[in-house]
């Protein structure tokens, strides 16, 4: 039989600005964490799976895996990826395949290190063509919004509710972060807050509809799911994981309204864990703006296509910390999403990682979700650049 | 630093807006791709090239940048978007150029999108002072403003002259203006620069001409603004407009040259085009002249500064053969003196002006001597002349030497456009000429005289054709029309010192 990738341990540092720190200290202290909690040493560990979306550009740092093993003095198999769910996809990868049997997940960025150059970089990587014709991080986001309110021919009060959710998202996310000891803005704003920061950029997104440049690391410990028996009492599993691909050029993609990768990747990931999206209480999406979190309750399912908005706006009329869907509760982004807890690329996934593994053990402190069943499975969606890439995966506490 | 291949490579394909079409399932890409993603090998060989740079768009949906990228914060705010051609079945990022977004500004997108648009050719974003220049065409315009979008439809050769002339021609200028006392100046859009505007008027020329750009052999641009010490104009003009023929490769079969005599650089080469697609060895059928010119003054404070209250900014294109012609060319001549009235040291960004020389030992004495001895040549008398032509840094000099020369206000004021556009330097009298071409009968007979600082004049008789009118329809950017156009926006001194410095 199939080895089963199991969490059991998962370690973190607070996202946010650290300039007095190096990369190598801010993997250093996730590890620190994780491997306490999973009580084990360096050489227990098989192999590295270590993400980083940019530092070489940001730290002028390649070979990554060399900086890793001469803080750790390991000299077992390392590889570095761009995003911490696909330093995660070869890790289960890994482990499922019998290849080995305890091995480190680590995601680290530092861009705060490159502040004056960070936007330029940013949009020159995620979609070149664009770039060159003027586009910012920012502005492809606003372009699909305007995509979104054109195909679904939104105006009027809908279109004012529309606005409202999504200065409600970022609400709802700095909500979550105050009780997020990690989190990069443990601080409430207001609806005002978002809708004032849109007026002054005069566009339809403002400051407070994106997520902050970051630094920080967060490593998981994963192991076969024998072995995660002996290493913890509570592992979470991996029940299934996907990820699908797209165009670099935004424009050029058939939709400009959604992320076809969240769809494929959340239909093979489920597929994979034979769970439904009826058995999810619990998401963390990839909030990079406002928009991306709206468009994938919809990528994702949850909601049906071009009616998100309306979700979260009658769930955001009182709201309880969770959005109704169809009279179900989905609990999102309780960490505080990329918007509050903080998006530093390559440790980013990592972060979502940890938090469904918090909540599925119980071991959420004030954010822990509570449901009338009993939480059993969370998933993760993790894009890279502007969905050029997606990855899906579900979580659970129990194999199924 | 820039890296020169990719630059190159950027440049190939977004100068042009270069593209591909399946031509089994139809289906169209920006970019140039071997393969159709629909049908797969069957596809290879049979992938045509296509191109966007003739084409009208329509901007799908839009938003404010008001914080750009680092390269690009010198065009201030902009709105950039998604613009789709052949409806809808191809799809390029884009941004709203000639747009000055005031700080205070509300835009309404939905009254942006769905509008139609049409390419651009600009500066991409600034770089090192010495670096390459990166160049696209994803940037746009509406074309229900300035500048209307124009069907590019090549003419079928109906006529073969014997003497050689002007087949078409176009003139380009921007749409920012400043007005101070009796002058309009145009002023370059911060993206534009005297390339940008050469690669406008030659698109514009062709349109007009409905020449193959595949026949055109050679090309001559005149500038004394190029932004780089070594490096043509005319290349860039040459792989944009695709001069010349073409083969499986990316070079153009065509001879690309600048030329430099301050403001007779494009002028003094006409001649040339003229005994070149005269030559029966030659194998060039047509040749482009272009004078291009973002005129380059100090700020008024400083040595130089005088011209700062002259220099306009703009070009003019004329394509040159002997099928269709419009304007046959009947003589020329030409002199030169050395006469340091106005130059311009390696590596220092703007011209000095010698007070002493300008006007009589210089303009004066050589533009009278080179119009004289041209109508001598020819036999003219003052009345044989329907319009006359001269180069023209102020609007004093041009009228001046016409009375002198014997012209009437009708022979000479429907050429003077320099209190429209400023002294637009290597297209000044070029200017001067297309006004003149956009108006002319058939059987005028026009003399222009340029100058060139330095010092010289090139006098030209030009004879026009019935095809003069058979072809005005062609161009919708006349030179009236942009000099008259309801949407020219006028700028005050700060921002035109901020726009002509550019990027």
């Amino acid at each position: 039989m199939q080895n089963l990738p199991a969490i059991v341990a998962a370690g973190r540092t607070r996202f946010g600005e650290h300039y007095e720190k190096e990369p190598e200290k801010l993997i250093e202290e996730a590890w620190l964490k994780a491997s306490i909690e999973a009580n084990l040493e360096r050489k227990d560990i098989e192999a590295c799976y270590l993400s980083d979306y940019f530092l070489p550009i940001t730290n002028k740092l390649g070979l990554e895996e060399g900086f890793l093993s001469e803080l750790t003095e390991l000299h077992v198999p390392m590889e570095v990826t761009r995003s911490f769910s696909s330093a995660l996809s070869n890790a289960c990868n890994a482990i499922i395949a019998g290849r080995h049997d305890v091995v480190l997940v680590g995601g680290i960025e530092k861009m705060t290190d490159r502040w004056d150059k960070i936007r330029d970089d940013l949009m020159l990587l995620e979609d070149p063509w664009s770039f060159y014709a003027g586009c910012t991080p920012e502005a492809n986001h606003e372009l699909m919004l305007r995509a979104y309110i054109k195909k679904y021919g939104l105006k009027g009060e809908n279109l004012e509710k529309l606005n409202v959710a999504l200065a409600q998202v970022s609400v709802n996310n700095h909500l979550h972060a105050t009780k997020n000891e990690f989190a990069q803005y443990q601080r409430k704003i207001t609806l005002e807050n978002v809708l004032d920061a849109r007026k002054e950029a005069r566009k339809p997104l403002g400051l407070y509809d994106f997520a902050p440049i970051s630094d920080g690391a967060a490593t998981i410990i994963l192991s076969s799911d024998k072995t995660a028996k002996k290493l913890t009492t509570k592992p979470v599993y991996v029940l299934g994981f996907s990820s699908a691909t797209d165009f670099l050029t935004f424009p050029a993609r058939d939709d400009l309204t959604h992320f076809i990768v969240t769809r494929i990747a959340t239909k093979n990931a489920l597929k994979a864990a034979g769970l439904s999206l009826r058995d999810l209480q619990l998401t963390e999406l990839y909030d990079q703006s406002t928009v991306m979190e709206m468009v994938s309750l919809e990528d994702m399912g949850f909601c049906e296509l071009g009616k998100a908005w309306n979700s979260i706006y009658e769930s955001c009329q009182e709201y309880q910390g969770y959005y109704e869907i169809d009279g179900r509760q989905l609990f999102v982004n309780m960490n505080g999403g990329l918007k509050a807890d903080g998006n530093p690329l390559g440790a980013t996934g990592g972060a979502q990682i940890f938090e469904v593994f918090r909540q599925l053990r119980g071991e959420a402190g004030e954010r822990q979700v509570k449901t009338d069943k009993g939480l059993k499975h969370g998933c993760v969606l993790e894009l890279e650049g502007f969905g050029t890439k997606g990855y899906v995966y579900v979580l659970g506490s129990d194999k199924n | 630093l820039s890296s020169e291949p990719i630059e190159r490579r950027v440049s190939y394909l977004g100068d042009r807006l270069r593209g591909t079409k399946c031509q089994i399932c139809g289906k169209e890409y920006f970019e140039i791709r071997d393969y159709c993603g629909n049908c797969g090998r069957k596809s290879f060989g049979k992938m045509l090239d296509t191109d966007l740079f003739y084409e009208k768009g329509k901007l799908e949906v839009c938003t404010l940048v008001n914080e750009p990228t680092n390269k690009f914060t010198k065009l201030g705010g902009y709105v950039y978007g998604i613009v789709s051609f052949h409806e809808g079945k191809v799809r390029v990022p884009g941004r709203l150029t000639d747009h000055i977004v005031k700080c205070d500004e509300e835009i309404d997108f939905s009254n942006l999108e769905g509008r139609p648009v049409t390419p651009r050719f600009r500066r991409r974003y600034s770089v090192d002072k010495s670096d390459i220049i990166p160049t696209i065409s994803l940037a746009f315009t509406f074309a229900d403003e300035y500048y209307p979008h124009q069907d590019h439809n090549l003419l079928k050769p109906s006529k073969e002259y014997d003497v050689a002339g002007i087949v078409g021609y176009g003139c380009y200028s921007s749409r920012f203006r400043i007005n101070e006392g009796s002058m309009q100046r145009a002023i370059p859009f911060v993206d534009e620069d005297a390339i940008t505007a050469a690669v406008e008027a030659g698109k514009l020329a062709l349109i007009h001409s409905g020449v193959s750009s595949s026949h055109i052999g050679k090309v001559y641009v005149g500038s004394e603004s190029n932004p780089y010490a070594v490096k043509p104009i005319a290349s860039k003009v040459a792989q944009v407009l695709r001069l010349g023929e073409e083969d499986e490769d990316d070079v153009q079969g065509v001879d690309a040259v600048d030329t430099e005599f301050a403001c007779k650089a494009a002028t003094s080469v006409f001649k040339d085009a003229v005994s070149l697609v005269n030559y029966s060895k030659s194998n060039v059928d047509n040749a482009m002249v272009i004078g291009t010119d973002n005129s380059q003054a100090a700020p008024r404070d400083c040595p130089g500064g005088e011209l700062d209250l002259f220099v306009g900014y703009g070009a003019a294109a004329f394509v040159f053969g002997k099928n269709d012609v419009i304007a046959e060319v009947e003589g020329w001549y030409s002199c030169t003196s050395d006469t340091p009235d106005f130059w311009r040291r390696d590596g220092e960004p703007f011209p000095m002006h010698g007070g002493r020389f300008t006007g009589d030992p210089a303009y004066f004495k050589h533009v009278r001597k080179a119009s004289k001895k041209l109508m001598e040549r020819l036999r003219l008398q003052a009345d044989d002349v329907d319009y006359f032509v001269a180069h023209q840094p102020n609007a004093q000099f041009p009228v001046k030497v016409a009375k002198e020369l014997g012209f009437k206000e009708e022979q000479y004021l429907p050429s003077l456009q320099v209190v429209k556009f400023g002294n637009t330097y290597s297209g000044a009298s070029p200017v001067g000429l297309a006004a003149v071409l956009d108006v002319a009968k058939p059987d005028s007979r026009i003399l222009v005289a340029s100058y060139g600082s330095g010092a010289g004049s090139d006098a030209y008789s030009l004879l026009t054709t019935s095809q003069i009118l058979d072809k005005r329809h062609r161009q919708k950017l006349t030179v009236k029309y942009q000099a008259e156009n309801p949407f020219l926006e006028y700028v005050d001194y700060t921002t035109y010192r901020r726009l002509k410095i550019g990027m």
